[in-house]
């Protein structure tokens, strides 16, 4: 098993926000967490990326524990997050974002820049642009492109088709599935259309709490299903 | 035309040195030597405030130790003037590296006011606790050798020794900022905690910036102690951390060239708008107004759009 959490709970001053949550995910398995705003998704990818540190409860990645890890020390493991927002550094260029995630992971910057590049060629283009002209689609791209340097085993993305016109969401989706054989993947997704098409597994999440899994192929392709579950 | 200046170092370099040669000879040699020095003093503030974005209101207690550091030396140990800049140097960044492994961990107003107040403290120690060593409020006036041509009296030679710092402190922070530590950062500036998820241990890059600004920061007090022979507490004065705040705003922050022409406005200002107006600060506070709502990149900012 790749990720194994169990009993996470992770509060926010005094509120508890997650509470008890066991999950996993398998090598090469895209699992999507799809709740509500407020149903603590985010909270549980940050928890996973380090970000936030739980109160109690284990992650286990590749049988080592890496709750209460410092975050980048956990990136370091092979664990990457993208981030809902779209934010990449405005101020590089889209060379420079690339090459700010190569460096501590010793990775080429041809290799780099041949993993952005594989998942969208156009943005070849873009390399000596500063990054703050990209569209929001793809200021995406280049977020997952950038995840992808440095071979991580687990990716985490936090809304990845939010705010983004449906022929952008098309693009996302097929980077998406094209990375799906290489890699593991946790991704929040509130857009149940696009979980139907990518999931392999879906947790429900309502209130802080795993309400529902959903492995079955044929339930995770019927939205109608789990929609309201929600 | 601005912009390209700046994007070729040896360019960037000579326009410095042709301006301030053009301007020592044309004015004083003594009172620029006095602006270049400032200037760096600038440049090691304005890499931990422009490049890192992190704001100190205590990088004069760095300029104290350099400048104190120097002076002790050559006072209790030999005035060997080369030694001297060396251990204010390493006065100062020894200084940055233990108080910088707690103030780093740090930012915003916190880092800015724990700056302060450990300037405060710094001050302090010169001024009541060892004034055997310091000279208390008096200070301490210092002779310094000279070898040959090497001669610190000599206004020339410290002219254009200062200038050739001033090239070599430009030349190194350029080519510091160019390099993967400078996207860092640039980076580290917008957003932390990103940095941090790409791997960085950002506490550590923090780490060597802060000392590298306060050592900065340290060569420009050794160098005011041989300048004038002399040092005393106003070098650490807190309240005078306002003046480089207040150059690295004008010039405009993050780069080399905002930091010299911030330096020498500040420079020119109060040297020589004192001899007109006895509150010459009045007219700096208003400048600093305009610059705040008009010319928020200050006056290189403003030409590199132009």
């Amino acid at each position: 098993m790749l990720l194994n959490v169990e009993n996470l709970n992770v509060h926010y001053g005094r509120a508890q926000v997650l509470h008890g949550i066991y999950t996993h995910v398998q090598e090469g398995e895209l699992v999507c967490m799809v709740g509500r705003n407020g149903a603590g998704k985010t909270t549980f990818l940050k928890t996973i990326g380090g970000f936030m540190r739980p109160s109690s409860g284990t992650i286990t990645f590749r049988d080592q524990r890496i709750d209460g890890l410092p975050l980048e020390n956990v990136a370091l493991k092979g664990i990457k997050y993208v981030f809902q927002d779209k934010r990449v550094f405005r101020e590089l260029t889209v060379r420079e974002n690339i090459e700010l995630a190569a460096f501590p992971v010793k990775e080429r910057m041809d290799e780099a820049i041949g993993k952005v590049l594989s998942i969208h060629p156009g943005m070849e283009k873009h390399l000596d642009s500063k990054a703050k002209g990209l569209s929001g689609g793809e200021r995406q791209i280049l977020l997952i492109g950038r995840a992808l340097i440095g071979n991580p085993q687990l990716l985490l993305i936090d809304e990845p088709t939010e705010g983004l016109a449906a022929k952008i969401i098309g693009q996302i989706v097929g980077i998406l599935l094209q990375m799906k054989a290489k890699l593991s993947m946790i991704v929040v997704e509130q857009n149940l259309a696009t979980v139907s098409r990518l999931a392999d597994r879906i947790y429900v999440m309502k209130e802080g709490v795993i309400l529902r899994e959903i492995a079955d192929r044929e339930t995770i392709q019927k939205p109608s299903l789990y929609e309201e579950d929600l | 035309m601005f912009s390209k200046i700046e994007k070729n170092p040896f360019l960037t370099l000579a326009i410095i040195a042709g301006g301030f040669i053009l301007f020592g000879y044309s004015t004083s040699l003594p009172k620029i030597t006095d602006f270049m020095i400032f200037c760096i003093f600038v440049l090691g503030f304005d890499l931990l405030y422009g490049h890192m974005g992190q704001l100190s209101f205590g990088h004069m207690l760095y300029l104290g130790a350099g400048s104190y550091g120097t002076a002790i030396f050559a006072a209790f140990v030999t005035p060997d003037p080369f030694l001297g800049i060396a251990v204010g140097i390493f006065t100062a960044a020894l200084l940055a590296f233990i108080l910088g492994l707690i103030v780093v961990r740090t930012s915003g107003a916190c880092f800015a006011l724990l700056n302060l107040a450990l300037n405060e403290v710094g001050a302090f120690m010169v001024l009541v606790p060892f004034p055997q060593w310091t000279g208390g409020e008096d200070g301490l006036s210092l002779f310094f050798k000279s070898y040959g041509f090497l001669n610190f009296a000599n206004p020339t030679f410290l002219f254009f020794f200062v200038l050739g710092s001033l090239l070599a402190v430009s030349y190194l922070i350029m080519r510091f900022v160019r390099s993967p530590y400078g996207m860092f950062l640039k980076a580290t500036k917008e957003n932390e905690v990103r940095v941090r998820f790409l791997g960085y241990n950002t506490y550590i890059y923090k780490l060597i910036t802060f000392v590298l600004s306060g050592s900065i920061a340290g060569f420009a007090g050794a160098l005011n102690t041989i300048n004038l022979s002399y040092t005393s507490p106003s070098l650490i004065d807190p309240t005078r951390n306002v003046e480089v705040i207040f150059a690295a705003l004008m010039g405009g922050a993050g780069n080399v060239m905002g930091a010299i022409i911030g330096g020498t406005a500040f420079m020119t200002i109060s040297n020589y708008l004192a001899r007109y107006i006895i509150r010459w600060e009045m007219f700096l506070g208003v400048a600093l107004l305009i610059f705040a709502f008009k010319f928020r990149k200050g006056i290189w900012g403003y030409l590199r759009k132009v």
